[in-house]
């Protein structure tokens, strides 16, 4: 203790100088090592610890790139609204072509169609003994001609023979040779029976089938087969398309 | 005693700064242009030392004085728009080259006197 005393007493002013260093070296090391883990820890590329500086040519440069994409934006955008017209137009343009196409097609007879109509089942009995001495004459392609007008003029949309679409350019045909006559539809062998299908309306084909001055009546009388049956709604005449080929080799249009 | 002092200083320092929160990037060029400053201090202060002319007071004011102004003026640099930090980084590592070498030159010295006292003790040994 003695000795100890006076060292202390004699460090006086040594003790306030290595407080005050040693504040100094405290102070010095903390802002040291501070400024050490800011640096160590801090991402440059990082918005939140950006200079102010670096963060206006930031802003800068994106809002170059903004307007540039705004730009860029806006035309694309023009394109596609373009594009979009035109393409509507075009749509049109091919929804009306289809629809007329169709329409044609259903006139032509190319497609296969359905609807309320009429089933006429035409048996001939040629060669059947009626009564003595009168015989029972063959249906001919007149008849089923004359048939196939009644019908049409009784307001039919769409007729078929046997399953042969009548059309503009059908020929009913009967060819006779040698005592054997074959009836033909567009050069097609047909048979008796015969089933006509008429679409169109049901009572006026209705009516005009059982008229009593029409051909079928008349058939009938002579000796014939005949039934008429008309469609119901849950079970509509079916009508094929037209089978054959319809092309053109000599008309043209006219020219102007 | 000074030197436990400064050691003890240096540690506690460090420790506190190492888990202190981080300042705003912003602020930053405050701090090391005042660690700068303080540095500069210190070797002022040791260099006086060597030159026997320390004083205690001037070295305290100094050390604490120039990190204050060091740190003002860099904020005024900021305000005005002109990098004034660069300046002051110029003016205190310059002068901590100088005092670097006053230093240098002070221990080699020393140590060159020491050579030529143990070359001039071994001849008398000899003779």
């Amino acid at each position: 203790m003695k000795t100890k005393m006076p060292k202390i007493k004699m460090s006086k002013t040594k003790i306030v100088m290595s407080i005050t260093i040693g504040i100094a070296c405290f102070s010095l090391m903390l802002v040291m090592f501070m400024q050490f883990k800011v640096v160590k820890q801090t991402d440059i590329t990082s918005i939140e610890t950006m200079r102010e500086e670096d963060l206006r040519t930031e802003l800068a440069d994106w809002k170059e790139k903004y307007t540039e994409l705004t730009e860029r934006y806006n035309d694309v955008m023009a394109k596609i609204t373009e594009y979009q017209s035109e393409k509507e137009s075009d749509e049109k343009t091919a929804e009306l072509l289809q629809s007329e196409l169709n329409q044609l097609n259903l006139a032509l007879g190319t497609t296969d169609i359905q609807g309320e109509g009429i089933t006429i089942i035409l048996e001939d009995k040629k060669d059947t003994e009626l009564s003595e001495g009168i015989i029972v004459s063959q249906i001919t392609d007149y008849d089923l001609l004359i048939v196939v007008r009644e019908l049409f003029a009784a307001g039919a949309e769409a007729i078929s023979i046997n399953d042969n679409r009548i059309v503009a350019m059908t020929d009913i045909f009967l060819r006779e040779s040698n005592e054997i006559s074959i009836m033909q539809i567009d050069s097609q062998r047909i048979t008796s029976p015969y089933v006509i299908k008429a679409i169109g309306n049901r009572a006026y084909l209705e009516s005009a089938a059982n008229s009593k001055d029409g051909k079928l009546k008349q058939l009938q009388n002579a000796g014939h087969g005949l039934e008429v049956q008309t469609s119901s709604a849950n079970k509509p005449i079916i009508i094929n398309a037209y089978t054959g080929t319809i092309d053109s080799k000599y008309m043209q249009d006219k020219e102007n | 005693m000074i030197i436990i002092a400064i050691i003890l200083g240096c540690v506690i320092g460090a420790i506190i700064g190492v888990n202190a929160p981080i300042i705003p990037y912003t602020y930053s060029t405050f701090l090391a242009i005042a660690v700068v400053a303080a540095l500069d201090s210190v070797f002022g202060g040791i260099t006086s030392v060597i030159k026997k002319n320390f004083d205690l007071t001037i070295f305290i004011t100094g050390f604490f004085c120039n990190s204050i102004l060091s740190i003002a003026l860099t904020y005024l640099g900021q305000r005005l728009n002109i990098d004034i930090y660069l300046a002051a980084l110029v003016v205190f590592v310059g002068r901590m080259f100088t005092n670097l070498t006053i230093i240098r030159r002070y221990y080699v010295d020393l140590w060159k006197s020491k050579i030529t006292q143990k070359v001039k003790s071994g001849k008398k040994a000899e003779e």
